[in-house]
């Protein structure tokens, strides 16, 4: 499991990630997770909402649009009932360091 | 900083880019198969019909053609917005798509009346509607990246060079220009190899080549230089030949030509060195490659066409270069990045909307990889025989280099269609 992404509800976080392992980013064929795009999952038990927080490896990555769309299909079948609200940022800006040691040994490393 | 998903980079609809890599395909089949048919052209001197017409199917019609294509899909990406208008891009399209095959069939026969001077007409307002959609698309950008200067300026030399061709054209019959058409083929002719092509492959290549590559290398700077180098060099090389000066002083464009790319080699090769993925693919390997062979051209000239030429081998010299530039890095980078941006085209346009979670084939399932390592290595050896073939005057070294030349071909255009006709499959 990841130890880069930040939450308030580790259960639920480790629920989702389960899902968010089997997106990818199509270019690299690795997945979001282990590529360190995901930065936060914040889940507001009262209002049913989960706030995810993303980026991707470059700002300009023209599969960005199917990536997030994703990410968001993918944490609304895991939380159905929820209204799941996904942010991008490049601050900080995706880096090396982010990525997890499963994901640097695909890569090559 | 959160963007939201409003923050995302905006893609261009694939019904805009589609056609150009189609034409492009058949365009590089025909420039191979008129090759194939006409290899003893290498002993003629260049400005003939037949040379004429492999020439611009090669330049307009395979690269110019496939480099709209990619450049309308990569605008988002180079100018950090969206494109400015799909009309715009389609006009640019039906007006290339009928004048090229106009003017060559025009070149070909030359008949150098109505049909080359509509087919010229048609050519030039393709490339004015390009023009206008690249100003108009980077000047939504408050602050304009190098990127998209490069691409910028490419388009105003494109349209330099296509008008500098039409005034050619009419010279044939009207006689507008002081001297005969002759005369300015050298000029229009850079203007478009150096101004249009070297310009848009560095602007473009210095951000694909990180990006596919994953690398964090990023030196604006450094691009910079290379664009004002480059820049300078042309209107240097415009300068001594409307000035007429001596034919010495065009080592300076060369050397600033010279000194632009081995910059541009510098930043790929440093690019590479940092990158996070490690393992490269075939299609990357090739457009590496065609980074070093800009330098071909460059050292044809520097120690064949300027200080070797004697008279009775000074015409195979400009066919070499020609060759070089043509079948060489220009074909070498369209090769590996075709197979880098055809397929994430035709993924986004199938699998956009119902990707499920790794279910579904990525961009590289979408073209064969068997069909693309035998047109690389078809492409490969083609190259490195009618290069032989020219330089020691080998006939049969130019029929079998072009033959497979034209092999390649015929795999590309295999590998793009199979992409084309990808179906939406779960694995």
């Amino acid at each position: 499991m990841s130890n880069t992404v930040k939450t308030n509800n580790a259960i639920r976080c480790n629920f989702a990630l389960v899902d968010l392992y089997n997106v990818y980013d199509p270019e690299i064929g690795l997945n979001v997770v282990d590529l360190g795009l995901i930065y936060q999952l914040d889940f507001d038990e009262e209002e049913k909402k989960l706030d995810a927080l993303m980026t991707l490896t470059t700002q300009f990555c023209p599969m960005g649009e199917s990536i997030t769309g994703d990410v968001t299909r993918s944490l609304t079948n895991a939380f159905p009932d929820w209204k799941v609200n996904v942010q991008l940022t490049f601050d900080p800006a995706w880096n090396y360091s982010l990525i997890s040691p499963e994901g640097k040994e695909f890569l090559g490393h | 900083m959160s963007l939201g998903i409003q923050g995302l980079q905006q893609t261009t609809n694939h019904k805009v880019v589609l056609p150009f890599y189609i034409y492009a395909s058949f365009a590089f089949v025909l420039g191979a198969l008129l090759l194939f048919l006409n290899t003893e052209l290498v002993n003629t001197h260049h400005f003939n019909p037949y040379t004429l017409a492999i020439t611009h199917i090669m330049a307009l019609g395979w690269a110019t053609m496939i480099i709209l294509g990619a450049s309308h899909q990569l605008i988002p990406v180079l100018v950090e917005g969206k494109l400015s208008s799909d009309t715009l891009a389609y006009l640019s399209f039906y007006f290339l798509a009928i004048g090229i095959p106009l003017l060559i069939t025009a070149f070909y026969f030359f008949n150098t009346g109505i049909m080359m001077q509509l087919a010229a007409i048609l050519i030039n307002v393709g490339v004015c509607c390009y023009l206008i959609n690249v100003v108009k698309s980077a000047k939504t950008q408050s602050a304009t990246n190098v990127h998209a200067w490069f691409i910028i300026m490419a388009a105003c030399w494109l349209m330099s060079t296509t008008l500098i061709g039409l005034f050619l054209v009419f010279n044939f019959s009207y006689f507008i220009l002081p001297k005969d058409s002759l005369a300015y083929l050298s000029l229009h002719a850079h203007l478009g190899i150096l101004g249009w092509f070297l310009l848009l492959v560095i602007g473009v290549g210095s951000r694909l080549i990180p990006m596919f590559l994953i690398s964090k290398y990023t030196n604006d700077k450094m691009l910079w230089r290379i664009f004002f180098i480059i820049n300078f060099s042309i209107l240097a090389f415009i300068g001594i030949k409307v000035f007429a000066l001596s034919e010495s002083f065009f080592y300076m464009p060369l050397l600033g030509i010279g000194i632009a790319v081995s910059l541009f080699i510098r930043h790929c090769v440093l690019a590479y060195k940092v990158r996070i993925r490690k393992n490269v693919d075939e299609q990357m390997k090739t457009s590496m490659l065609s980074v070093f062979q800009i330098l071909f051209p460059i050292l044809v000239l520097m120690f064949c066409f300027l200080i070797f030429s004697t008279k009775q081998e000074a015409f195979k010299w400009p066919i070499l270069y020609g060759f070089t530039i043509f079948f060489g890095w220009l074909t070498a980078i369209i090769l590996g990045m075709t197979f880098k941006t055809l397929p994430f085209i035709v993924w986004n346009k199938v699998y956009k909307n119902k990707a499920h979670g790794g279910k579904t084939p990525v961009p590289k399932d979408l073209f064969s990889e068997k069909l693309y390592l035998f047109m690389q290595y078809s492409y490969v050896l083609g190259f490195v025989v009618f290069i032989c073939g020219i330089i020691f005057s080998i006939s049969i070294a130019l029929k079998i280099g072009s033959a497979l030349l034209l092999l390649s071909a015929k795999f590309y255009t295999l590998n793009t269609f199979k992409t084309l006709n990808h179906k939406a499959q779960t694995i």
